[in-house]
């Protein structure tokens, strides 16, 4: 760690305060944004965390795509990933980012199944087998000559053990996983887009109630498709047990814009009946699954095409944990003319059956993507996002106590679009992540890791060795390294 | 990856160039250990059943070494004289406070310090007291790999060639004919062909007509970023494999059916310039 570059206050110890005084206004002006109805400075508790170590100062991976696991009962451990290559070896396994201290420091750790680096991976902690530094469950995609699904296991994150590979298979795309933990065990659901699944209809629960010892994969679109569904197939669970999952179901398609339906489904029993996640019938066809909204217009690139970003499928949904008939979802389709993504979010109180007629108020974001939701123990909704905003990649936390009626920003990044360079697709990632743990909005996001403090007007610490005076990487040893897309970290309070 | 030339030269290539035979064993030994190993320090042992950093599991088998000089490391990991490494040791008995060894590791845990663990170790400072103080980046296409990892993935080819690219275009999979939909996926690896007029063969037989097909993504998403993209007139060393990716392993050409292969793996292509180190490799193996 580098004097005057591992945290604000480092930085104003080290000479850095008449940049910080100059820097002040501009600090205002980015967290008023864009739904400015609280004026005041932000808590000082907040968190904003670069993952890479110290001991990494050296790299310039393009880390980009990141996920969050927290472990419930012991919040002080958590699970990071992101398109992190193993730094030492080109066989070994793909490591995680692993925080044993609410997220001040993170380590790397090599325990994936997958070698060297995963192409997609997200996970979850669940509390129902009572290890303090697990369950951690993850859906790994392992690409070599094909693409391979992993669902696997640690019961303990701080040991160099690989996962546990408990199911596999290939020809399956976007695992996206959460779990709950019950005293029974771990339940756990993956959404993935299962191109093996019957007649295009791809959109797919992985559900296992034995902590992964077995998984049963249940289709969850009974539409006709275009031939399949959206990538993002996305759960979410509330502690009652009720789980919700999202989707896009492809209507038609060609090639450049997917026509679809934003879906949702319900199971009332933890998708552990005969019949899982067919509770909720459209009233237009009576067939399982609501239709929120019908036949939006989602653009498909598979090239940069929005900062460097590749666009064509965002999609979060989130209910409340204590309230399970309270649930939001939120996607991203075609805007209004000049705006090729159009972020929207709707809401039911009745678990499912109906929905807002038109978007929350404030919640229509231009040129915006990787959204995630999550609710609160106090029902606040948390609303990240991140938006190409005069040329700048600017991630944005919202929170809302009354449907976004009234609503507070916290702008936690914001950074040049066009540095660093972009290695691969997804540039930033095809998603992000928030989870909500006690008081706390936790979550996850990639940005250009250019070590300057107007980028981050909530502060921010480096673990790696940087000089904000110099806004310049350096491997440690003094010698510069490139700017790159780093994961980062953050904590923000709940608001009341 | 950061390697000490000189330590290569002493080690290394008296494996690698054929003079292993005339070698010592413990040179030979030395030269092994410093094929497979990522990182390569030597340093004082300072403490016993210790780590250097939180997050490191404690136990009997860890101590602490504080870096006297380092040989070989990857060159994202910051290491540099003076810090203090947790060292996970085969046999801890082997170890006094103030030993001083040369430690063949690989990578373990990485934070505010880095953890490894052995693969073997020399009392005394053999092999490293002549490393330079500032290890030489090697920075060309598939330098990153270690001689070992590079060797396993030749032994793993069907044929390792040197050649050059004459055309490539555009391959569209034909439409199965069960009438199912091709699928749309970020992952999509819109695969091309590119023509590679061999010039020798390495490892493997005769290849027909001094010509094969290689089959290659050319998608620059995430699953496909290691995969080697072929342009035109490239000349370079390739590793290749019989096509088990797209579903159609040969193709028709000049009217003969025809293998076709892939080359998917990062390093899987070479620079020309690398010629002299794989020939070396498949010599010794």
């Amino acid at each position: 760690m580098k004097a005057g570059a591992s945290s604000p206050l480092r930085f104003l110890a080290s000479g850095g305060l008449a940049l910080f005084l100059l820097a002040i206004p501009t600090l205002l002006a980015a967290t008023a944004g864009f739904l400015a109805r609280a004026q005041s400075p932000p808590p000082p508790s907040i968190k904003v965390v670069n993952l890479i170590p110290a001991s990494l100062s050296g790299e310039t991976n393009q880390d980009s795509e990141p996920f969050l696991a927290i472990q419930n009962q012991n919040a002080q451990v958590m699970v990071a990933s992101a398109f992190t290559p193993n730094p030492f070896s080109m066989t070994g396994n793909a490591p995680v980012y692993v925080s044993q201290d609410g997220g001040k420091s993170w380590v790397l750790n090599a325990i994936t199944p997958v070698q060297r680096m995963t192409c997609d991976m997200t996970h979850a902690m669940a509390t129902g087998e009572n290890h303090p530094r697990g369950d951690l469950h993850a859906g790994t995609l392992a690409c070599a000559s094909g693409i391979t699904l992993d669902e696997s296991e640690s019961n303990d994150v701080s040991l160099s053990t690989t996962m546990n590979v408990q199911s596999t298979r290939g020809n399956v795309d976007q695992p996206f996983v959460r779990a709950l933990g019950v005293a029974s065990g771990d339940r756990i659901y993956v959404g993935v887009n299962d191109f093996n699944q019957a007649s295009g209809r791809t959109a797919t629960i992985d559900v296992s109630v034995d902590g992964g010892a077995t998984y049963k994969s249940i289709p969850i679109e009974t539409r006709k498709t275009a031939g399949q569904d959206g990538p993002s197939v996305r759960p979410a669970v509330a502690n009652d047990g009720t789980v919700y999952a999202a989707f896009f179901g492809w209507r038609k398609f060609d090639g450049k814009t997917a026509t679809s339906d934003i879906v949702v489904v319900r199971d009332d029993a933890a998708a552990t009946g005969t019949n899982p996640f067919q509770v909720l019938k459209d009233p237009s066809d009576k067939q399982p699954g609501r239709i929120v909204v019908k036949g939006v217009s989602i653009p498909w690139s598979n090239a940069p095409a929005m900062g460097q970003e590749r666009i064509g499928s965002t999609l979060s949904i989130a209910v409340d944990p204590n309230h399970s008939g309270t649930v939001y979802v939120s996607w991203a389709d075609k805007g209004s003319k000049g705006d090729i993504y159009t972020l929207h979010m709707r809401s039911s109180t009745d678990r499912g059956v109906t929905w807002s007629k038109a978007d929350l108020p404030g919640t229509t974001i231009h040129n915006a993507t990787n959204v995630a939701l999550a609710v609160a123990n106090n029902g606040v909704v948390g609303f990240l996002y991140q938006q190409l905003s005069s040329g700048r990649w600017v991630t944005h936390l919202v929170q809302s106590h009354d449907g976004f009626m009234t609503a507070r920003d916290f702008v936690l990044s914001t950074a040049p679009a066009n540095q660093p360079v972009e290695q691969f697709l997804p540039y930033l990632g095809d998603y992000d992540y928030l989870l909500s743990v006690g008081s706390e909005f936790r979550g996850v996001f990639c940005a250009n890791n250019t070590p300057d403090v107007s980028n981050f007007p909530q502060g921010v610490t480096y673990q790696r060795a940087a000089d904000f005076n110099a806004k310049t990487l350096n491997d440690g040893s003094g010698n510069l390294v490139p700017i790159s897309i780093d994961p980062f970290y953050f904590s923000v309070p709940v608001i009341p | 990856m950061k390697i000490s030339p000189v330590f290569i030269g002493a080690g290394l290539l008296l494996a690698l160039c054929g003079c292993a035979r005339a070698a010592t064993p413990q040179a030979t030994d030395r030269a092994a250990l410093a094929t497979k190993s990522s990182i390569i320090f030597s340093g004082t042992v300072s403490q016993l059943a210790a780590t250097s950093f939180a997050d490191v599991p404690k136990s009997a088998q860890t101590i602490v070494v504080t870096v006297d000089s380092i040989a070989k490391k990857p060159a994202a990991v910051s290491l540099k004289k003076g810090d203090n490494v947790t060292v996970e040791v085969k046999d801890a008995s082997a170890f006094q406070e103030g030993t001083h060894a040369t430690f063949y590791t690989d990578g373990w845990i990485f934070g505010s310090g880095i953890a490894v663990k052995e693969l073997g170790h020399e009392v005394g400072a053999a092999g490293v007291e002549t490393a330079p103080a500032a290890p030489v980046e090697m920075k060309a296409r598939g330098q990153d790999q270690t001689d070992q990892e590079l060797l396993d993935r030749m032994k793993a080819s069907d044929f390792v060639v040197v050649g050059r690219v004459t055309d490539v275009h555009k391959w569209n999979a034909p439409k199965p004919k069960s009438g199912a939909p091709s699928r749309v996926t970020e992952h999509d690896p819109d695969w091309h062909e590119a023509v590679v007029e061999v010039q020798s063969v390495l490892k493997g037989g005769k290849v027909k007509g001094n010509k094969v097909i290689v089959r290659f993504p050319n998608r620059n998403d995430v699953a496909w970023v290691s995969s080697p993209k072929f342009a035109k007139n490239e000349r370079g060393i390739f590793c290749l494999n019989r096509d088990q990716s797209t579903g159609v392993p040969s193709t028709k050409v000049g009217g003969q059916q025809v293998n076709v292969y892939t080359c998917l793996g990062h390093g899987d292509a070479l620079p020309i310039s690398d010629e002299a180190r794989v020939r070396a490799l498949l010599k010794n193996q």
